[in-house]
């Protein structure tokens, strides 16, 4: 039963990463980015119980828990470059 | 099954390495860099390297991605584009690099197969790591045993690294002290994403959740996979999360500059004072077994003790790094 989640896991993971290879716009990049960490905690998960080894799902809470962050830091990275585009207009206007 | 496994993520992960080198377009370069950590994670987990997966991960999914945007900010996201004539010289740097692939891949034919019983490193040296955990050191996890005591002097080696690295990174980028006194700042008012409804809730919920983890991963570290490198990246991810919610100057006055720069020093030195109270004690440098009446208890704070250092020299460095590049993006 887990050899069948984890393959079902892996078939999404391929087909993500060709999302992200493909594009074409960023937002499915960052997205499929989003999606393969998320498929990644569940094949972790699912490799945890398939090995018997369950105290390694403390690996997946870390995956769990921080993956979002980059995504963060992706939203913080546009409206960054949004507003330096905005000061750079009002100051071409103002010259 | 495993072997299966491991080809198929092996096989994105080289899917994903190709299109890294491919693209030109930086910002999708950094977000198959996020992939290509995870699918490494994966691997390692799956060669049952836990440690050295949740290391990967700790870095992999929350740091280098904002430090590599940190970086993406202050340049063009587009590379430049470069002429794609095949010259000799190209020509002759593509020969030296397939012979020396050759070369490499037939000096693998010699080598054990990987996890074979036979192999020299499986014969005499992970038995006897096995054996001395159990009679010397008494601890579940063999990984942190040897990290932290039996190749004591190595780790000492690459916190000294990663404090190096940390220093360098300062060098080159600025505390940024001077450049914000010289540029003027975005408003303090729109810094961060706290404004955004979603990322605020979530953020603040996930906080504390995430530092409590941290400090888990961290004491944890005896039993089960984790220590201090992968709790001081988790920390210090922790702390860059809430400075991507609430602005850099606001997780700046949470922990300022100087405690940062405290941090990095203070981690380094806990780790080598820990080595000289060895000597002191009477015995070797890094040898724990004198720093209590047991030898065994004596290891067991020595652990504990170079763990907390390594783990605040990891979070010190961290945090400044990605403060110093904010600092350049902002002034």
């Amino acid at each position: 039963m887990y050899f069948a989640a984890i393959l079902a896991t892996l078939v999404t993971m391929a087909l993500a990463l060709l999302r992200a290879v493909r594009g074409p716009t960023v937002y499915d990049r960052v997205l499929a980015v989003n999606m393969f960490g998320t498929k990644t905690v569940l094949l972790l998960a699912a490799l945890a119980f398939l090995f018997g080894r369950p105290d390694f799902l403390d690996l997946v809470l870390v995956y769990a828990l921080i993956n979002f962050i980059g995504v963060f830091a992706v939203l913080e990275f546009f409206r960054y470059r949004a507003m330096r585009a905005r000061q750079g207009q009002v100051e071409a206007q103002r010259e | 099954m495993t072997t299966l496994f491991g080809i198929f993520l092996l096989t994105l992960l080289m899917i994903t390495g190709m299109a890294i080198v491919h693209t030109r377009n930086l910002f999708v370069a950094v977000m198959l860099m996020g992939i290509a950590s995870l699918l490494i994670a994966a691997s390692f987990f799956l060669l049952d390297a836990a440690d050295v997966a949740l290391t990967e991960a700790a870095i992999g999914a929350g740091i280098s991605t904002v430090l590599f945007l940190g970086a993406l900010a202050l340049t063009s996201e587009r590379e430049r584009k470069r002429r794609r004539s095949l010259s000799t010289s190209s020509l002759l740097q593509f020969g030296i690099v397939g012979v020396v692939a050759l070369i490499v891949i037939w000096a693998t034919f010699d080598q054990p197969r990987l996890g074979s019983p036979s192999a020299p490193v499986q014969a005499h040296l992970t038995p006897w790591y096995i054996e001395s955990t159990r009679d010397l050191i008494d601890i579940p996890n063999a990984v942190t045993a040897v990290l932290a005591s039996f190749r004591g002097y190595d780790t000492l080696g690459e916190v000294v690294v990663v404090f190096t690295a940390g220093v360098g990174v300062l060098f080159l980028l600025g505390t940024g002290a001077s450049s914000r006194a010289a540029g003027a700042p975005l408003s303090e008012d729109n810094a961060g994403l706290r404004h955004y409804l979603i990322p605020r809730i979530l953020g603040r919920l996930l906080i504390p959740f995430i530092l409590l983890l941290g400090f888990y991963v961290q004491f944890h570290g005896e039993y089960g996979p984790g220590g201090g490198f992968q709790a001081g990246a988790i920390i210090a991810a922790s702390v860059i999360l809430y400075a991507l919610l609430e602005g850099e100057q606001r997780a700046l006055s949470v922990i300022p500059q100087g405690v940062l720069l405290a941090m990095m020093a203070g981690g380094t030195l806990l780790f080598g004072a820990v080595g000289v109270a060895g000597i002191v004690l009477g015995s070797n440098f890094l040898d724990y077994s004198v720093l209590s009446e047991d030898p065994v208890n004596g290891q067991h704070w020595g652990i504990l003790l170079i763990e907390m250092g390594i783990g605040i020299t990891v979070a010190g460095v961290l945090i400044s790094i990605f403060h110093a590049f904010a600092a350049r993006a902002t002034a």
